[in-house]
């Protein structure tokens, strides 16, 4: 072949064997082998390792509001306990189960972790958490140290701790003061409202007195078009789930109504019973009267802190996790009031509450044991209730935490109350949650879409209760 | 008999007919207005997403359809940069974990640049195999490395992990870049495409000049190859930079972090609490900017190649 093509390029293309830019193939070693070298270099550089002589742990939290004050009290620990160095890692709330579930599975997780009512009674299940009796000085901690309730929650159904409790939390009724008075009202028109089935009583009459249409016609006047609501009377957030914390259980829950048959590890849901059928007649019929905004209008995205501020809601349901954060918001005042009295005479609040856990798998578990078990002290306990927006597990904490809100001049008693009065009702502690969440979730959507009623619930909750046979 | 020209006549008959005559059309007019509404609604994401960095992020719900940043202010870069204090941060409705940017910023380019290098470098090498060198069964096993671009990543995640961990490389930056780092499929397939295009006759002139077989891929094949090799190492990087997951898994400190993985924190961090708009608006923008800077300076490049490898 002797083409035009082949003599240019051939020309062009194969230098003489004495060219410099040849890559012999002892030049392609020393270059893979420099490669390599600056790779391995690489996987070894920066450093957050223990100092010489102590045993390092793994921390897992997903809260980053929650990680100044936790850094605090670790870094206070780590002082107290120099042969012992603890890695904090932090991440989001999806990202962290993802990473930890995956991580369990390769036996790769933390020493010790944050963990969830929703979530630990699976891992007791897969085994890879690890029984907290008789792992040093866990065993000094009384169960009557934490707020009463809190440490039976972190029991397993064989009455052994599988978490130590480290904070709580309650539901309260949050809203804009600046609001209020534009409405001509006060925050003592809040404060003892009630609520019943029936009628909705004086909390429903506010969230009528509060809601507005697009002309501005008051949800308690006449010619009220629930069809074009500017603003509503109640935010709609994202958590009306199987538990409904911020949500439905507050209402549910005051009518007497229990989740389960037992006040933990239940076997049987109630997702049947006439008391809830009727909490969610009403809860959801609150969207016909346009009190309440539809499915839909709001996502993740728009919580409710984001509905009150922006004005399309007056009141939200909500945690006390999230004091900080509607605090925080600009151009509102927060004012919180309690949440309304039901049938039983008395608010009732779902009593919540994260806990430390120590994996099975890990090597360290006096370590991490002693870390949680520090965690959980008074000393902790103060120094994390002075910097959480949350409220500690213990009454040491709690009182540092509602101190440390007084300063700021906020009133958090509408919280602790329903705890320090035993008006509470505990997250449904129970096996297969992840279950029972794919399952009523499409019910309770189906609700709030005006699909189905509350009598439809009870199909729902045969299948989840034969999850239990 | 004698012919004359007209010279008057020659001359200004030419430029008439070799200036193009700009004529009004409507029909231009009409394109270029399909074409400037095309490019606003294509530009003003990015726009909207500077006026979220620029809001102040808890005072964007009281007027959430303001075209012009809502409490003007660089809250969100200051918290994407590290340049914020925690108390601060929360404050504006940020997130209390500390940002170390310049180390994931270091940690994303060192690891995008090396499987860049070394995926391209590697891929070359075999995509030339596949393409040029003819031994037993290489089209069923192109076949089946082809098949490999059918499994999705999550099935491969756990023995990967597992992998990474039995060789101690768990919050490694190698351990990061590992499972990509050698091998891709769409990047062999992609420049065998190529290298079946280069003349066979070029290649056996230059074994018949003596040439070994390396020598004519290092210094034919790859020469011949500069447009395909910049397009795939820049998709490679850019598939690098922007890989969340993977790094997630591997990723436990600072010391491993890259940049995507580390802006996780401005998403919401507990459930109800919401996202920092304002700091993850700042964070996209930034984590956007080199991909984008890139794709301008090679954007044609990238088009010219993909035509000449056959990839419509």
């Amino acid at each position: 072949m002797n083409s035009p093509l082949h003599r240019a390029h051939a020309t062009r293309t194969v230098p003489s064997p004495r060219s410099g830019a040849v890559l012999s193939r002892r030049r392609l070693l020393q270059g893979s082998a420099a490669l390599a070298t600056g790779t391995a270099g690489l996987a070894s550089c920066g450093g957050t390792s223990a100092p010489a002589g102590a045993t390092q742990i793994d921390y897992w939290l997903w809260d980053a509001n929650q990680l100044p004050a936790y850094s605090a009290a670790i870094d206070l620990f780590m002082q107290k306990n120099p042969d012992v160095f603890v890695r904090v890692t932090q991440l989001g709330w999806d990202d962290y189960w993802t990473k930890l579930t995956a991580s369990f599975v390769a036996e790769a997780g933390p020493d010790a972790f944050t963990d969830h009512l929703a979530r630990y009674p699976e891992f007791l299940k897969l085994g890879v958490i690890s029984p907290l009796d008789g792992l040093g000085p866990l065993d000094e901690i009384p169960p009557e140290q934490f707020q009463e309730g809190l440490q039976e929650l972190w029991t397993g159904q064989d009455g052994t701790r599988y978490g130590i409790p480290k904070d709580y939390d309650t539901i309260a009724v949050m809203y804009d003061t600046a609001m209020l008075e534009e409405e001509g009202l006060s925050p003592d028109d809040l404060q003892d409202l009630d609520w019943n089935p029936e009628d909705g009583g004086s909390f429903e009459k506010m969230l009528a007195r509060l809601s507005i249409d697009a002309n501005g016609v008051r949800g308690d006047e006449d010619g009220f078009d629930p069809k074009n609501v500017v603003r509503y009377g109640m935010a709609g957030g994202g958590e009306i789930d199987y538990v409904g914390q911020s949500s439905w259980s507050p209402f549910a829950l005051s009518t007497g109504w229990t989740f389960t048959d037992a006040e933990t590890w239940g076997t049987h849901f109630n997702y049947d019973d006439e008391r809830f059928v009727a909490t969610m007649d009403w809860y959801f019929g609150l969207v016909d009267k346009g009190f309440f905004p539809p499915f839909g209008m709001f996502g993740d995205s728009s919580p409710a802190q984001t509905q009150v501020q922006s004005g399309v809601a007056a009141l939200a349901l909500a945690g006390s996790w999230m004091i900080t954060t509607f605090n925080n918001m600009e151009g509102m005042e927060l004012g919180i009031a309690p949440l309304p009295a039901g049938p039983v005479g008395h608010p009732v609040s779902m009593f919540n509450g994260l806990g430390d856990s120590i994996s099975a798998q890990s090597e360290k578990k006096e370590e991490a044991a002693r870390l949680i078990g520090f965690l959980a002290s008074d000393e902790a306990q103060q120094l994390i209730g002075e910097r959480a927006p949350f409220f500690p597990s213990t009454d040491a904490g709690t009182a540092a935490a509602i101190e440390s809100y007084a300063a700021e001049g906020l009133d958090v008693t509408p919280f602790t109350d329903r705890v320090a009065n035993g008006e509470t009702g505990l997250f449904p502690l129970v096996e297969n949650s992840a279950s029972i969440m794919t399952i009523m979730q499409r019910a309770f959507d189906r609700c709030w879409m005006r699909e189905i009623d509350g009598a439809d619930f009870a199909a729902y909750n045969d299948r989840v209760n034969a999850l239990f046979e | 008999m004698t012919t004359t020209a007209h010279p008057d006549t020659e001359i200004t008959q030419r430029p008439a007919a070799s200036t193009p005559r700009r004529r009004f059309s409507w029909g231009k007019i009409a394109a270029w207005g399909v074409m400037v509404i095309f490019l606003l609604i294509t530009l003003f994401p990015f726009y909207w997403m500077l006026r979220t960095a620029l809001s102040s992020n808890n005072a964007l719900a009281t007027d959430p359809s303001s075209l012009l940043p809502v409490g003007l202010n660089t809250g969100g870069f200051e918290r994407v940069f590290g340049m914020q204090d925690v108390e601060t941060a929360i404050s504006q409705g940020g997130s209390g974990a500390s940002i170390n940017f310049w180390r994931y910023l270091l940690n994303s380019v060192i690891v995008a640049t090396f499987i860049t290098v070394v995926q391209t470098f590697s891929c070359a090498m075999a995509a030339y195999a596949f393409s040029r060198l003819r031994w037993r069964g290489r089209e069923i096993v192109f076949l089946i490395f082809l098949g490999s671009l059918m499994i999705p990543q999550i099935f491969t995640l756990l023995p990967n992990f597992i992998l990474i961990k039995n060789l101690g490389l768990v919050d490694t930056l190698l351990g990061v870049m590992l499972p990509t780092l050698f091998i891709s499929s769409f990047a062999i397939f992609f420049l065998r495409q190529f290298f079946n295009n280069i003349s066979r006759e070029v290649e056996e002139a230059a074994l018949i000049d003596g040439a070994s077989k390396v020598r004519v891929f290092f210094t034919l094949v790859l020469p011949l190859s500069t447009a395909p090799l910049a397009t795939l190492a820049l998709l490679t990087y850019m598939t690098a930079w922007n890989e969340y997951f993977w790094a997630l898994m591997v990723s436990y400190t600072d010391q491993s972090r890259v940049l995507t993985v580390a802006l996780g924190v401005f998403r919401a961090q507990a459930p109800g609490t919401g996202p920092d708009w304002s700091g993850l608006m700042a964070a996209t923008l930034i984590a956007a900017a080199p991909m984008l800077i890139l794709f301008a300076l090679f954007a044609k490049k990238i088009v010219n190649s993909i035509g000449f490898s056959g990839i419509k």
